[in-house]
């Protein structure tokens, strides 16, 4: 987060509120029905996070998932806990070098697949040091 | 049955982990200011390189083997302590795990038979390497002690034990103990070993079995030895016990990045280091009532001493009344440097300690000072929400100064790839 944004005279604040948030609304003797249904407000860590310990937060960098929605600078939520099956985007450690690919798995065959015409696929065998480091579960951009 | 789970090579572990060509590489990790090598991987143990020595003794043998070297980036072993120290909760639940150290963790097996325990450890072990990247050894046996003796066995033959080693009968126990020496077994320094060696024919774990309760008291330093001899022969003597949360003395020291000559620097550190053991003491919810601050100034250099402190020099004043405020603390924390100033002289370190430590509520008045106010309190807690949301001391005391050219430092840093945006890595 940029600090400027914080302090400086465009930060609006979070002061902007309605009616319904003014405790007085209540003078009408109305109001309260609304309190009945107060709960705790979206929590986006909630629904990103699945197992906190083992998530990570990873920028993209460059093109090479552009077909599949991830675009440069892009943020991917990656949980190391999950497996990895056919068709997952994953972090991969291929020759100690970490890439995002999709993996695809078939009976006999391992590959890392960009998506992007640009770059070709890897083909995993058993020479080469390969791991998987997670497996992203989300995308986070901003527009 | 009790267990304990130790990180391998912490700190070179947590490097690894976003630097995997770094696997099976050799890696150290330098301490505050690159003084001193306090993490190394098995693969560096083997060229030589020595743990708690000096970077630059050491620097010569890392050129030569092409040694990875990275300042401690306290932000990232931090967050993946916690990231362990929490999936084993998860796993164990919360009052099964005794957090030992940020990367040490005693564990509460007793509710697995017997017959599974090699395959818990081996779980437990696996989860953690799987969900956080950081790979543990984990030692099971009847107590924290026995343990501890597996957990060293399991490390120093990591392939054959696959970093898991259970004692759980007599024989194995007997075994494991032969086969540590004396100066291996956890409390035990190495001049005390050389001691029991010496003095006592004492050579392996095994043979302090031997020894009674009274001859442990009488040649192990007292109760704690009786303890020690009480877990090695399989008797519990340590329950488990929580972590210690609210501290009874707060201490911020560093050495200073650069010899430091001036009254000025000196003050600025003082008070930098008043508002981080401030804020330490804030988030326990206490306040302190005697400040200590202390100078170390350099020895003068001789032919064959590269790396000698001057003995330390220190001043205490006890306040009126008990405070948490920074700009209360720092005020008369920097009268003291004013005391223990000598000018002419290099400083090599500084530092400050609060104690006299009581509960933010029942702070005692005096009869003769005005009732602190509580905005005080109210100023503390906003500087303490900013300095937290936004990092890096944004707001600090005009008193610490801004250039601080003392500063630690930190030339290898990794980045904060876990707590900060705009350091987290980038895959392509």
């Amino acid at each position: 987060m940029e600090v400027e944004n914080f302090f400086g005279s465009s930060y609006g604040g979070s002061k902007r509120f309605t009616q319904q948030d003014v405790p007085t609304a209540n003078a009408t003797g109305f109001g309260a029905a609304a309190d009945d249904y107060m709960e705790r407000g979206i929590d986006l860590n909630e629904q990103l996070i699945r197992n906190k310990p083992a998530t990570f937060f990873m920028k993209v960098s460059g093109n090479s998932m552009i077909n599949a929605g991830i675009f440069d600078a892009d943020i991917v939520i990656v949980d190391r806990s999950i497996k990895p099956v056919n068709g997952k985007i994953v972090i991969a450690i291929i020759d100690g070098e970490m890439l995002i690919r999709r993996y695809e798995k078939t009976f006999n065959r391992l590959r890392l697949v960009p998506e992007t015409a640009k770059l070709s696929a890897i083909e995993v065998n058993e020479f080469s040091d390969f791991k998987i480091w997670g497996v992203v579960i989300c995308v986070i951009r901003n527009v | 049955m009790k267990a304990i789970i130790d990180c391998n090579s912490f700190y070179c572990s947590c490097e690894r982990l976003f630097l995997p060509h770094l696997d099976n590489k050799p890696v150290v990790v330098l301490s505050n200011n690159d003084g001193c090598i306090v993490s190394r991987t098995d693969e560096a143990k083997k060229l030589g390189v020595e743990m708690a020595g000096p970077y630059f003794k050491a620097k010569p043998l890392i050129m030569k083997h092409g040694v990875s070297v990275f300042s401690s980036n306290y932000n990232l072993y931090g967050d993946l302590s916690w990231r362990v120290m929490e999936t084993l909760r998860i796993m164990l639940g919360k009052d099964n795990v005794e957090v030992y150290s940020v990367d040490e963790a005693f564990l509460d097996l007793d509710e697995f038979a017997q017959k599974d325990l090699q395959q818990v450890a081996m779980n437990i072990r696996e989860t953690v390497e799987l969900w956080t990247g950081i790979k543990v050894s984990v030692g099971v046996a009847p107590t924290k002690v026995l343990s501890k003796v597996a957990n060293h066995l399991a490390k120093k033959n990591k392939i054959a034990t696959q970093c898991v080693v259970v004692l759980d009968t007599k024989e194995k126990i007997a075994k494991a103990l032969q086969d540590t020496p004396v100066g291996e077994v956890w409390g035990v320094g190495r001049q005390y070993a050389q001691k029991l060696i010496e003095m006592n024919a004492v050579y392996t774990a095994f043979d302090l079995t031997k020894k009674t309760e009274e001859w442990a008291h009488k040649n192990l330093g007292g109760v704690v030895g009786v303890r020690l001899v009480k877990e090695l022969k399989g008797e519990t003597a340590s329950v488990m016990k929580e972590e210690l949360k609210v501290k009874k003395m707060i201490a911020t020291t560093r050495m200073f990045g650069t010899p430091v000559k001036t009254i000025t620097e000196i003050k600025e550190a003082v008070a930098t280091y008043i508002a981080r053991a401030a804020e330490k003491l804030r988030r326990q919810q206490s306040a302190a009532g005697i400040i200590n601050v202390f100078v170390v100034p350099k020895e003068e250099p001789t032919n064959n001493t590269y790396f000698r402190h001057g003995p330390s020099v220190s001043s205490y004043v006890i306040l009126p009344v008990a405070t948490s405020a920074t700009n209360e603390l720092i005020k008369p924390a920097v009268l003291l440097v004013d005391q223990l100033f000598e000018p002419g002289r290099i400083y090599k370190k500084a530092g400050v300690m609060l104690s006299g430590i009581v509960p933010e509520e029942s702070i005692q008045g005096n009869l003769f000072i005005p009732q602190a106010k509580h905005t005080e309190r109210k100023l503390m807690d906003m500087l303490d929400n900013i300095n937290f949301s936004q990092r890096d001391d944004i707001l600090k005391f005009a008193r610490s100064g801004t250039k601080r050219n003392w500063k630690m430092r930190q030339e290898l840093r990794s980045p904060r790839y876990t707590t900060r945006w705009d350091e987290m890595y980038k895959v392509k």
